[in-house]
C-alpha cells in the first residue's frame, strides 16, 4: 500500500518533469522558427498530451493519499487558481484601459504564474498543517 | 477540538510513526491530528479508536468555544 502510493507520486512528479521537458522545447520551437501547419499543431500537442497525463496521474495519487495530504493539495490548489483567476481579471480589466505588458504578462508566463501561485498555496498549507 | 491521541500513544509506548502506520496515515499527517491543527474524519477517527481500543469519544473532545 505504501509501496503503490510512493509509486504514485514518482510517476506524477515524472510526467510533470515531461511535461516541462516538452513544454520549454515546443515555446522555444515555435518561437524561434516557422514550421508547416500541421508540424506547427503536432508541437503544440505534444506538451498538451504529457500535461493531460500528469494531471491523470496527480488525480490517481490525490486519491491514495491520507486525508491531511488530501487537504493541503486541495488547498494549494484552490490558492493557486485563486490568485491565478485573481491576476487574470487583474490583466483584463488593465489591458481594457490600454495598461498592459506582454513582456511580463504574456499567455507563456501566465503558465508560469500558475505554477508559481500553485507553489505558494502548497507552502501556506503545509506550514498551516504541518504536513 | 481536544484529543488524547498522545495519552494513548505512551499507554501503548508507540511513536508517532507506529500509529500513523496502524491507522495509514503518513507521520506528519498524525502529527497535524495530535497537534489540533487538522480534525480527521469519521472513519479515521473510529480507526483510531479501534486501535487504542477505546470510543471516539474519550479520544476527542469538543473545546469550550466549539460547545
Amino acid at each position: 500500500m505504501e509501496r503503490s502510493k510512493k509509486t504514485l507520486n514518482q510517476q506524477t512528479i515524472i510526467f510533470a518533469l515531461i511535461y516541462g521537458a516538452t513544454y520549454l522545447p515546443a515555446t522555444w520551437l515555435l518561437k524561434h522558427y516557422v514550421f508547416e501547419r500541421p508540424v506547427s499543431i503536432i508541437i503544440v500537442i505534444v506538451p498538451v498530451i504529457a500535461f493531460s497525463i500528469f494531471i491523470f496521474k496527480y488525480i490517481k495519487a490525490f486519491s491514495a493519499m491520507d486525508e491531511v495530504k488530501q487537504r493541503v493539495q486541495f488547498e494549494a490548489v484552490v490558492i493557486g487558481f485563486s490568485l491565478t483567476a485573481m491576476l487574470m481579471m487583474i490583466l483584463f480589466l488593465l489591458g481594457l484601459c490600454g495598461i498592459s505588458n506582454p513582456f511580463w504578462f504574456g499567455y507563456g508566463l501566465l503558465v508560469g504564474y500558475c505554477w508559481l501561485f500553485y507553489l505558494v498555496g502548497w507552502l501556506i498549507s503545509k506550514r498551516k498543517y504541518g504536513a | 477540538m481536544k484529543n488524547t491521541i498522545k495519552v494513548e500513544r505512551a499507554k501503548k509506548n508507540w511513536t508517532q510513526a507506529d500509529l500513523a502506520k496502524h491507522i495509514g496515515i503518513s507521520r506528519q499527517g498524525l502529527n497535524s491530528i495530535e497537534t489540533g491543527k487538522f480534525v480527521p474524519s469519521t472513519l479515521l477517527a473510529l480507526r483510531m479508536a479501534k486501535v487504542f481500543n477505546t470510543t471516539v469519544e474519550a479520544l476527542f473532545q469538543l473545546d469550550d468555544t466549539e460547545m
